[in-house]
């Protein structure tokens, strides 16, 4: 009964994540910029606009290590604290072991609520992949990480662009960074100021910092 | 119109796509079961299922639910004789007994996936349920007894 249901758990996020994937591919392929157009430094600048977003503790909070523990950063405070509710993503990322995220974290498209309400997506609520940590690395860490195809999906650069391109076409969480609903911080820039230094970044090969 | 279906019959509501499930259930179906705590997820006071996995009512919206099926505390199989209703009252749960539907269905939810947890499952699943009576000793000795009671049939 119990991998029953987590197995209906898992294939639903799974649909509803393939939904999409076309429309982000020809997205993406506009997003793109010819490879080695942009030159090292430019790509260095857009890796730290880059950095600056993918650190924020928006986006930071839920790529967390194999022990699945998301953080949390109250609105209105700077301290990042352990997520509340003795809340575990399991190994199935999205709490299906135990108690799903989605249980608090709807799945909808509707825009976010003021805070202190819980954020929700498009797509049901779940941590990044294990591969994909963020929270308390470096920004070379994260950057030698998002280039790598072993540790980012399988991605290279124009991926990494079509994965953004789907993520918003299911309004999920990647542009709801930026719409977190009343009195609660964003990341610097826009979804869309992402998008191209995702592409600068990408056409310059994806330069790190030392 | 939006159609769902509340512990097996179907009703047709005339509401705004945002209306949380809370509000269409007390106020337009007057199933006043889950309890209105906090309104953010924070006390789960509201819970009920939704298509068979828990959910903060107060969170989900009716604009999202056409088709799908709810279950409060009052459509749950068998309701009577529900292992889970049979321990809580054996062990005498409730004290106030205002957080006490929303931590039955949680509950209810927990033995589905898990028919006999651990003490620390029990915690991971039942912690975002809050009490301000204090009720968890009897919540964790009722959750057991009911895992018992479920194991016998």
């Amino acid at each position: 009964m119990k991998a029953a249901l987590i197995a209906i758990a898992l294939a639903a996020a799974s649909i509803a994540a393939l939904t999409g994937i076309g429309v982000a591919k020809d997205d993406a392929s506009k997003d793109a910029l010819p490879a080695g157009s942009v030159s090292r430094a430019d790509g260095l600048e857009a890796w730290k606009r880059i950095e600056a977003v993918v650190t924020h503790p928006r986006c930071a909070n839920c790529h967390v290590d194999a022990k699945a523990i998301p953080m949390w950063t109250p609105a209105g405070e700077t301290k990042t604290r352990v997520h509340g509710m003795n809340i575990h993503g399991g190994e199935s990322r999205i709490g299906a072991e135990t108690i799903a995220c989605s249980t608090c974290h709807i799945t909808t498209t509707l825009p976010n609520d003021p805070a202190p309400a819980p954020l929700h997506a498009g797509i049901d609520w779940q941590l990044a992949p294990v591969e994909f940590i963020w929270f308390g690395k470096s920004g070379a860490e994260i950057c030698a990480q998002l280039k790598d195809p072993k540790r980012n999906g399988g991605r290279d650069a124009v991926a990494l662009l079509e994965h953004l391109r789907h993520d918003a076409s299911l309004s999920g969480f990647i542009p709801r960074a930026w719409a977190p609903g009343a009195g609660r911080t964003t990341p610097p820039g826009s979804f869309e100021d992402h998008v191209k230094d995702m592409a600068l970044w990408g056409a310059a090969g994806q330069p790190c910092p030392n | 119109m939006i159609e769902l279906t509340v512990n097996g019959i179907k009703h047709r509501v005339d509401v705004v796509p945002e209306m949380p499930l809370l509000w269409v259930l007390r106020d337009e179906l007057g199933i006043t079961s889950p309890k209105y705590g906090c309104g953010i997820a924070q006390c789960g006071a509201c819970t009920v299922q939704i298509n068979g996995a828990a959910v903060r009512s107060c969170q989900a919206r009716i604009g999202d639910l056409a088709g799908k099926s709810v279950v409060t505390i009052d459509g749950l199989d068998n309701r009577e004789q529900h292992p889970v209703l049979q321990a809580w009252i054996e062990h005498q749960v409730p004290q106030c007994g205002y957080c006490q539907t929303g931590q039955i269905m949680q509950a209810v939810s927990l033995l589905e996936l898990i028919p006999k947890p651990t003490d620390e499952q029990i915690n991971e699943v039942m912690s975002g349920n809050l009490c301000r009576c204090g009720t968890y000793p009897r919540i964790r000795a009722a959750i057991h007894a009911a895992a018992a009671k479920m194991a016998e049939k």
